[in-house]
This record gives structure tokens, C-alpha cells and sequence, in this order.
């Protein structure tokens, strides 16, 4: 049982439906602990990124509430959602890598819209590139980068600003088996620096024995292992 | 946002773009080109019809039968007219000595005729500062009621065509300036529109990572700000080079000479340089409406 304090994600009675014959899911009730590691499962096209993309507005739900944060998502107004953005790091499955920038540019973006004075910018773009692995590649772009540097460089950007929150929509649905036990690893220790993690994945080996909760979306509800 | 990162980020995209921005640029500068050929060519009309009808003034026939004495109390008349800048009188004496002037070696025709054959008149010139073709029909018409005068004159039907062309080129130049102007932000806006279509996934993922709408829209500003300044400035720089060699061709030409060629006025190419930032401005705001949605 998680406590309302220490939770930092909450769905409360959520639907979302694109229509009346398309219905994504219904009366979702969760709750995120800060600093929990959580898998998000499920076929394709259950609704996985549908989840997540509400967590960061990209879409409303139909009805119900969500808190990010404490913040009640419904009373957030479009001019507050980039400042709710900010403390959420979102990976996907296609990197979405800016392909005329080079990786120093793509990660310090994340910086840049905060509005982080340029010093104070490059020394934590080069220490989470560091982190991840990409020191000597800064100057690159990320057409010139493997797959699962160009999935390194999006977890360098989702999390430069250090966010409470970090989705990662199918990050290695696009990688091989090394690649995909490196980011794994990348999380894990993203994890282990106090981020809360969504991870939403339909690959069953990366959480089979797993002690993290696994989340499972199912035929519009939500089921918990 | 600071003011240098927002140019800065401006000036990076426009190198990313500068193709499309040039063009944008061109089209912009055309469309006011075209604008600032027909206001200069209005603003020179205007004024050469202000200067012909001011110059041509007003020509006061007294009746034969005026006695003498009534002159210096016409003339006092006259010259406080309102608008009235000074009155020449030219005796019938005078008038037959220009006569001769003007007729040169042909004046022996004038043999044995009556010096005193032409009527006296005055000559009025009329305040330029003033000048308004009305004011010159009501005076003409208020002085032809005295009943010393015989007949006013004053290059009516001159003055009356360039008025009435003066007036149609004026039309042509509001209705052009308003469609070039409309066209400049139409082409601006589509421009943009296809900038940001080109880029929508880099916007997309400045909204992800958290950037405001002034973040994203900035850039697209300043660069909008620079396409209106650059554009129409270049287009008045072409004019103004265009008037400087007109410039040149009438102090050398005898027939052109005192023809007196002015430029755009200074407050009408503000106007122009404003309207045309202001539109392209507006226009990409408005382009950018729908991408800024959530």
C-alpha cells in the first residue's frame, strides 16, 4: 500500500477515448511512489504511450484526474504545462534526436529552455554525457551515432535537468541485446540517483525477474504483479 | 529568455535556413518595391501639379471702361484675399509690351494697333502652403463677381486634369500599396508556415524538453522582424538609388530642369519600414498560431 504523501504519480478514475467505439481504457486507479522503478506492460497499441503521454499533457484524459508532482493535471493551463515538462525526462523508442544538431546540442535543448546561463549548461551536458558513455562524441550528429548511442544521447537529454520523473516510452524496442542491458543498466542507476521510473515496454524479459512492480494494461484496465 | 540567447538562437536558424529566408526576403522586398515606385512616382505628381497650379496662379482682367483711380483700391482688395501671396498689376501698356517680347521679330504685326488694346489685369500667385484647387475655384469665382473684372483665368482645365490624374494615381497607389502589402504578409505567413512544417519535429521536441511558446516562437520573430526591416529597406534603398539617377538625368537635361524630383517623405518610408516589419510580424504569429496549440 503506498501513502498519498510519498506518491508522486496518481491516476485517479482515468479514461481516455478517442471516440465512443474507441475506447483506450477506463477507471484507472494507480498510484507512483517517489523514487519507485515501475514496468508499464502490455500488447502494442493498449494503451502504454497513451499513459504516458497524459502524464506529460500531450494528452488529456477523458475523464478522471492525475497528479504529477502534486500538481493536479486538470487545473494545469497550457502556459504551465512546458514548466510541468521540465521535471519529466521522456525517452522514446525513435530516440527523437534533432538530426542538424550535434549530441552537445541536443542535450544542453533540455538546458537551453530552462534558460540555465551557458557555463553552468556545459559542464552538465559533459558530466551526463560522461555518465552515459559519449565524452569523446559531443561533436557528432546523431545520424554518425549507432542506435543505442543515439538511445544514450536521449537519456542524456531526458534527464540533463535532473527531473523527479523519467517516462521512457519502449526505449529499447529498437536496440539489440547489448544495447538494450546498457540502457537498462542506465536506468537502473537513474534510478538508484532518486528519479521515479516509468518504463513502458511489451518486452516481458526485461522485467521477468524483476523485484520491481510491473503494471499490466489489459483490455482498458490496469493490473498489478 | 534573454534578448542575446533569443538573437543568437534567431541568427543559428537562420543559417540553418538561409535559403528559404532569403527568398522570403526577396519577395517581401519586391512586393514593396513595386509600392515604393508608384508612392514615389504620386508623391513627384503631387507635387509638380501643387508647383504648376501655384505657378500658373490667377489672372485678373479689369473692363476697359475701369477708371484709373480704382487700381491701388483694387489691388488693396486683392492682395488681402485670404491665400493670396502677391498681386502684380500690368497696364494695358505693359501687357502690349509683353506682347512685342514674346512676338519678337514678328512684331511688326503690331504695327499701327492700339497700345492700349489689351485690357489691364493683375496677376495674383496664391500661397503654396495653401494650395488646394477648391480654394483657387472659389476665388477665382468670388473675384469674377466684382464688376471691374472682365474675366479670371487660371489654366482651368490643366489644373483640373492633373488634378483628376493626381487623384487616380493616389487610388492606384493606396490599392496597390494595400494589396502588396497584404500579398508581402501572405507569402511571409505561408513561408513560415512551411519553415514550421519542415521543422515541426524540432518543435515538437522543444515542447517536450519543457520550452514556452515565447521560447519557440522567438526565433521565428526576430527572424520575421529582419525579413520586414531587410526587405523593405532594401526595396526603398533600390527607389532611393532609382531617384538619385533620375536626379542625375535632370540636371542634365534642359527640358527636365526645375522639374525639381523630390523622394518618398521621410515619415511615409517610416510608415512603409513599420507596416512592412508589422505585417510580417503578424503574419508569422498568426502562422505559428495553430503549431503552438497543445
Amino acid at each position: 500500500m503506498i501513502s498519498l504523501e510519498s506518491s508522486i504519480i496518481r491516476f485517479k478514475d482515468v479514461s481516455k477515448a478517442y471516440s465512443q467505439d474507441n475506447i483506450v481504457f477506463s477507471g484507472i486507479d494507480l498510484e507512483i511512489e517517489k523514487g519507485e522503478f515501475v514496468f508499464l506492460t502490455g500488447p502494442s497499441g493498449v494503451g502504454k504511450s497513451t499513459m504516458l503521454r497524459i502524464l506529460f499533457c500531450a494528452e488529456r484524459p477523458t475523464s478522471g484526474e492525475v497528479w504529477v508532482d502534486g500538481v493536479t493535471l486538470s487545473s494545469l493551463s497550457n502556459s504551465q504545462v512546458p514548466y510541468l515538462r521540465r521535471k519529466i525526462g521522456v525517452i522514446f523508442q525513435d530516440f527523437k534526436l534533432l538530426s542538424n544538431r550535434t549530441i552537445f546540442d541536443n542535450v544542453a535543448l533540455s538546458l537551453e529552455v530552462t534558460g540555465l546561463g551557458k557555463k553552468q549548461a556545459e559542464k552538465r551536458v559533459m558530466q551526463v554525457l560522461e555518465g552515459v558513455g559519449l565524452t569523446g562524441k559531443t561533436s557528432y550528429y546523431p545520424l554518425h551515432l549507432s542506435g543505442g548511442e543515439q538511445q544514450r544521447v536521449a537519456i542524456a537529454r531526458a534527464v540533463v535537468n535532473r527531473p523527479p520523473i523519467v517516462l521512457a516510452d519502449e526505449p529499447t524496442g529498437n536496440l539489440d541485446l547489448q544495447r538494450t542491458e546498457e540502457t537498462m543498466m542506465l536506468m537502473e542507476e537513474l534510478n538508484a540517483r532518486g528519479a521515479t521510473i516509468i518504463f513502458a515496454t511489451h518486452d516481458e524479459r526485461l522485467f521477468k525477474n524483476t523485484h520491481r512492480r510491473v503494471l499490466r494494461l489489459l483490455n482498458g484496465k490496469i493490473g498489478i504483479q | 529568455m534573454t534578448l542575446p540567447v533569443l538573437c543568437r538562437r534567431a541568427f543559428y536558424d537562420l543559417r540553418q535556413d538561409l535559403c528559404a529566408q532569403f527568398m522570403t526576403t526577396i519577395v517581401v522586398s519586391l512586393s514593396i518595391l513595386i509600392f515604393a515606385f508608384f508612392t514615389l512616382l504620386y508623391f513627384n505628381l503631387q507635387r509638380f501639379v501643387e508647383r504648376f497650379g501655384t505657378e500658373l496662379g490667377l489672372t485678373v482682367f479689369l473692363t476697359e471702361d475701369t477708371p484709373k483711380d480704382r487700381i491701388p483700391g483694387l489691388y488693396q482688395d486683392l492682395a488681402g484675399l485670404p491665400g493670396v501671396e502677391k498681386v502684380t498689376y500690368i497696364s494695358s501698356e505693359e501687357a502690349f509690351k509683353r506682347l512685342e517680347n514674346f512676338l519678337k521679330d514678328e512684331k511688326e504685326v503690331l504695327e499701327g494697333v492700339d497700345p492700349k488694346f489689351l485690357p489691364p489685369s493683375f496677376e495674383i500667385q496664391i500661397n503654396r502652403a495653401i494650395f488646394q484647387l477648391e480654394r483657387i475655384k472659389q476665388l477665382a469665382g468670388e473675384i469674377d463677381k466684382w464688376p471691374e473684372v472682365s474675366k479670371v483665368q487660371y489654366g482651368q482645365e490643366w489644373i483640373d486634369r492633373l488634378y483628376i490624374f493626381s487623384g487616380f494615381i493616389r487610388i492606384i497607389v493606396a490599392i496597390t500599396g494595400i494589396l502588396l502589402l497584404f500579398t508581402a504578409a501572405f507569402v511571409v505567413t505561408n513561408t513560415i508556415k512551411l519553415t514550421v512544417y519542415a521543422r515541426q519535429e524540432e518543435l515538437e521536441i522543444m515542447r517536450l524538453v519543457g520550452a514556452t511558446n515565447m521560447f519557440i516562437q522567438g526565433p521565428f520573430l526576430v527572424e520575421a522582424f529582419l525579413q520586414g526591416l531587410l526587405g523593405s529597406s532594401l526595396a526603398l534603398g533600390i527607389v532611393f538609388a532609382f531617384y538619385r539617377f533620375l536626379q542625375g538625368i535632370e540636371a542634365k537635361s534642359e527640358l527636365l530642369r526645375g522639374v525639381n524630383i523630390c523622394f518618398i517623405p521621410w515619415h511615409y518610408t517610416v510608415a512603409i519600414i513599420s507596416s512592412s516589419v508589422l505585417l510580417c510580424v503578424l503574419g508569422t504569429a498568426l502562422a505559428m498560431r495553430r503549431f503552438l496549440r497543445l
